[in-house]
């Protein structure tokens, strides 16, 4: 048991020392500044914290239930499904004999920590006070980022003098943010924890007033923030000082997302009808009350949504993976390129020439262009999906990968049809009845024109989408993705199903392509790279596969967020990308799942899903772990 | 009636046989066009002989470097039916690793020595290629995969292209964006030359190594008693959990074994292509995944020789075609495509089951 512990312990601070060097590595500390140290310690407390919690779980649940605990013996991808509650129902304030075994955890696990990071960072100092450059290996390992770190000056770095005194004092933030952890644990969290559960809450959380107080809050909350919006876009008003427009937008995102949880939120009826009557006005005014930039934002995120929702009828519908969704978004922005940029082909102006018309002025307007660009993706689609019929799984993510990427080589490669690298530029504005937007009593900028097509657009999308799911062809979709052999068995005719799913998906890219074209005004080819799809992917998969609203919120989340965040865009692609896992691990059906897609992700693969419990409308009161209802049913029958 | 389900199975049994034909017809029409086109513009330019054997001498080279990536994609999915999406970027993590050590050997006046240090010095610079590599892999299936090994196949595989996209930027934010250049020691940057043909040193001790590799890995997986294991897995994981083999232990040694290989492969093309950086493994991963499917994937043979017929395509495909060289990214995904479309089990891939495909 004591041998135990210590290599417990010296394993948490391990796996916290590893953390913090990716940290320091990337360089965390010399942007976060004289705060580093706190900082990363709160960061190995919260590590500590996620670590201990799981041991005090190892140790409370008695011997016999251990055994549950998967199949692998980790806890992990079954994380808080699988714990049976323990048997005893009552959970003590302060389980007196763990809480000193904590405490001992949370002192060695720090103090390994502190001492591994006062270790590197005293070579680090010496080797720079020794002449030895660590900069032309490590990038962000400038002195800076060690003065950080130990409290010192760079010049002290530079001459190798720091007193051991910091290094202690390193040592002993990390040893004092083990013990609070630990204390954390076995007080507040573990009582917070085992309750959560046992499905019971602590009981001053579940009193009815103050659940139904905090859902009227929730209701209200977006309501509040789109009318503060509105007053902030009237002229003259300023709130924020010089971070107004950083301020105001985090604001829109979080008033637009808010207030898809909301519409969650309410109850069907009458109450979801008032939400989304007063949400869709807030959200239409937001165009012409918004600023240039954050209408910009807005169009890019609103652009993104298009793709997703159409990419969630190819992967979420219809199941069928494709990576190579930007080949139709790029296909819609250069034909809307083509049919209205100034730049043309030796082929098109030829062709034109045939045709006795003048190649100079713009050849289609936007809206002439629209059905003609959605067609072309469609067109795209299906030739895609043609050859790839027979494709299952990982193969079809693969092939419409390579098929991305051969549309993108072509464009960057084919210089005589699209100028190359080069670009198209000089693409025109859409119009409104002949007219510039900028003409309606300057009611609309120019991007906030574009946001409100794309929001009308995805509107649109959604709708189709939503109406398409519910159809004959949405089951049949279901079916294919269900099991393509049983689906075609009942009469599901998987070649016309499948190319469906493409060529709608690939209108709808269409769609979005060239409203961004018309966005961007000039495109090239690296506009169109792989990220674009694994965004796209992204998005549907954070926000919740197969649920508009959520693919709504994982665009403003994944394309939104980032323009906040711009100070640090060279750490967001990072973080995206650690979230995926992340979110893959604890919650693999996104942030708003449809009911559906939720079983069936969480659901693991050998057991039958399980029965859906009408769980839509209280997702937002579980805890940030995945619900654990339906799955947890046969295992309680056990433990009794 | 149109729905009784007799006339449904008559109509589907139809259906497939035109599709069937209509595919092969399309194969065919591809091939004879693709053929035409060698004949009439690639054969027609009149390069010697000689060019085309250094062309085939080169992609040689690079199959040799695929294989080795290749292999690791094969091992894993083998055994755990996913694609490792971040197979590549263990690739790169290996030609960085190599790179830092090719500098400190460069520092300590190493390759200058006499040649038994330089050959000490250049197997060191690829063991610890491949011993960073190899971490990073064993990471990657601790952290990332294992975790979802329960999970339905889209789950692991979004995992998988999050877990690249971190190691990419990773090294981008740690070692900078710009492109580290190796420097080739004295002793290896010569050739031979034999009449009109140029053998580059590099290029031969290249392919050498890989082949040397990949007889190692043969070896382990046919002769060993680990290997029996690996292949009892691949076959049934449960089945061979129950003969007493330990999965969990087998899957790690599957990601120790490609990482590995994969850590070589990225210290070779470090020198093949004298600069690595943060997406340099990105391509060359996708093109051994190709080189993977294209020999039937699980089958280790198979991506064996699908790497060398890619690297061949790859390095003769445009001259053969009359095509500018920048298309050869557009030949290799357009050969993926077309093997997937008329054969998708691969050139020597058995007929996937259900729970493979």
């Amino acid at each position: 048991m004591r041998h135990d512990t210590v290599t417990r312990s010296v394993k948490t601070g391990l796996v916290a020392f590893a953390c913090l060097s990716y940290l320091i590595l990337v360089g965390i500390p010399g942007r976060i500044g004289g705060a580093a140290l706190p900082s990363l310690a709160l960061i190995a407390a919260l590590v500590f914290w996620f670590n201990f919690r799981r041991n005090e779980d190892f140790r409370t649940v008695p011997e016999r239930d251990r055994g549950s605990t998967g199949a692998e013996g980790k806890p992990g991808w079954q994380i808080g499904t699988n714990h049976a509650p323990a048997a005893n129902d009552t959970v003590p304030l302060l389980p007196a004999g763990i809480s000193g075994l904590n405490l001992h955890l949370g002192l060695a696990a720090g103090a390994t920590t502190g001492l591994l990071i006062a270790i590197c960072s005293s070579v680090i100092v010496a080797a720079i006070g020794n002449g030895v450059s660590i900069q032309p290996v490590f990038d962000k390992m400038v002195p800076l980022n060690v003065a950080a770190l130990v409290g010192v000056s760079p010049g002290q770095i530079a001459q190798a003098d720091v007193s051991p005194f910091r290094y202690l004092l390193q040592t002993v933030y990390f040893a004092g943010a083990g013990i609070l952890a630990a204390l954390a644990v076995t007080t507040g969290g573990a009582r917070l924890t085992d309750a959560a559960r046992s499905d019971r809450l602590p009981v001053n959380l579940s009193a009815p007033k103050i659940l139904a107080a905090g859902r009227l809050a929730g209701l209200a909350l977006p309501i509040v923030l789109l009318a503060f919006i509105v007053l902030l876009g009237l002229p003259g008003v300023s709130a924020f000082g010089s971070n107004e427009g950083t301020v105001r937008l985090l604001l829109t995102l979080v008033a637009t997302g808010s207030g898809l949880f909301a519409h969650r939120l309410s109850r069907p009826g009458r109450e979801r009808r008032i939400v989304t009557v007063l949400l869709g006005l807030g959200v239409l005014m937001m165009p012409f009350v918004l600023d240039q930039f954050q209408n910009s934002v807005m169009g890019l995120v609103f652009i993104y949504v298009m793709m997703g929702l159409g990419l969630n009828i190819v992967v979420g519908y219809a199941g069928l993976l494709d990576l190579g969704y930007v080949a139709f978004f790029a296909i819609g922005a250069y034909t809307y390129a083509f049919l209205s940029a100034p730049f043309s082909s030796p082929y098109i102006s030829n062709l034109l020439l045939l045709l006795n018309i003048s190649p100079d002025s713009p050849l289609l307007g936007y809206w002439m262009a629209l059905p003609v660009a959605m067609l072309t993706a469609a067109i795209g689609g299906i030739l895609l999906g043609i050859p790839v019929l027979r494709l299952r799984g990982d193969y079809l993510a693969i092939v419409t990968l390579g098929f991305g990427e051969i549309i993108r080589l072509f464009m960057l490669n084919m210089g005589e049809l699209t100028n190359g690298p080069r670009g198209i530029l000089e693409i025109s504005q859409p119009s409104l009845f002949g007219f510039a937007p900028e003409a309606f009593f300057g009611l609309l900028s120019s991007q906030g024109w574009t946001f409100l097509l794309a929001l009308i657009s995805s509107a649109l999308i959604a709708i189709v989408a939503i109406r398409l799911n519910s159809s004959r062809l949405g089951r049949a979709w279901f079916a294919m993705q269900e099991d393509e052999d049983v689906a075609e068995a009942t009469g599901v005719h998987l070649v016309r199903t499948k190319l469906l799913a493409f060529a709608i998906g690939a209108t709808f890219a269409g769609m979005a392509g060239q409203l961004y074209a018309a966005r961007q005004i000039n495109i090239f080819p690296e506009n169109f790279s792989l990220f674009v799809s694994i965004d796209a992917l992204a998005l549907i998969i954070v926000g919740g596969i197969g649920s508009p609203a959520g693919i709504v919120l994982g665009a403003l989340a994944l394309k939104g967020l980032p323009e906040v965040l711009r100070g640090v865009d060279e750490y967001r692609i990072v973080a995206f990308a650690a979230l995926l896992v992340i979110m893959m691990i604890v919650r693999p059906a996104g942030i708003l799942p449809s009911p559906r897609r939720r079983v069936q992700l969480t659901a693991p693969e050998e057991q039958g899903p399980p029965e859906l419990s009408d769980g839509a409308e209280e997702d937002f009161r579980e805890p940030l772990e995945k619900k654990a209802a339906p799955l947890n049913g046969p295992e309680k029958d056990e433990a009794q | 009636m149109a729905n009784s389900p007799l006339n449904v199975q008559a109509a589907k049994i139809d259906g497939q046989t035109a599709q069937k034909y209509l595919i092969r017809a399309l194969g065919a029409a591809i091939f004879l066009l693709v053929a035409w086109r060698v004949i009439t513009v690639g054969l027609a330019e009149g390069y010697p002989a000689s060019f085309w054997i250094s062309q085939a001498l080169n992609g040689l080279v690079l199959g040799g470097v695929y294989a080795l990536v290749a292999l690791g994609y094969t091992l894993v999915y083998g055994i755990l039916f996913m694609i490792n999406f971040a197979h590549g970027e263990v690739m790169m993590i290996g030609g960085i690793a190599g790179f830092f050590t090719l500098q400190f050997a460069l520092a300590r006046g190493w390759m200058e020595g006499p040649w038994l240090v330089v050959v000490a010095a250049l197997l060191f610079i690829m063991l610890v290629g491949m011993a960073a590599s190899v971490v990073i892999g064993v990471a990657l299936e601790r952290l990332a995969y294992r975790p979802l090994r329960q999970a339905p196949r889209l789950v692991p595989l979004i995992s998988a292209i999050g877990a690249s996209l971190f190691l990419q930027y990773s090294v981008l934010l740690i070692f900078g964006v710009s492109p580290h250049s190796y420097r080739k020691p004295e002793l290896i940057s010569g050739g031979l030359r034999l009449g009109d043909v140029f053998i580059s040193y590099t290029g031969a001790i290249i392919f050498v190594t890989s082949v040397l590799l990949m007889l190692a890995l043969f070896f382990i997986i046919q002769r060993t008693k680990l290997g029996r294991a690996m292949r009892a897995v691949a076959e049934d994981r449960s089945t061979a959990s129950l003969m007493g083999v330990d999965v969990n232990a087998v899957i790690v040694v599957t990601f120790v074994l490609g990482s590995a290989l994969a850590g070589a492969a990225g210290v070779m093309l470090g020198f093949h292509n004298t600069v690595v950086k943060f997406n340099s493994g990105f391509v060359p991963g996708l093109k051994a995944f190709t080189a993977a499917v294209l020999g039937g994937i699980g089958n280790i043979p198979g991506a064996m020789f699908g790497a060398l017929v890619l690297g061949l395509i790859e390095s003769m495909g445009p001259s053969a075609l009359g095509i500018p060289t920048e298309y050869k990214d557009v030949i290799a995904f357009s050969l993926l495509v077309l093997i997937l479309i008329f054969r998708p089990s691969g050139l020597f891939g058995e007929v996937l089951s259900e729970k493979k495909a």
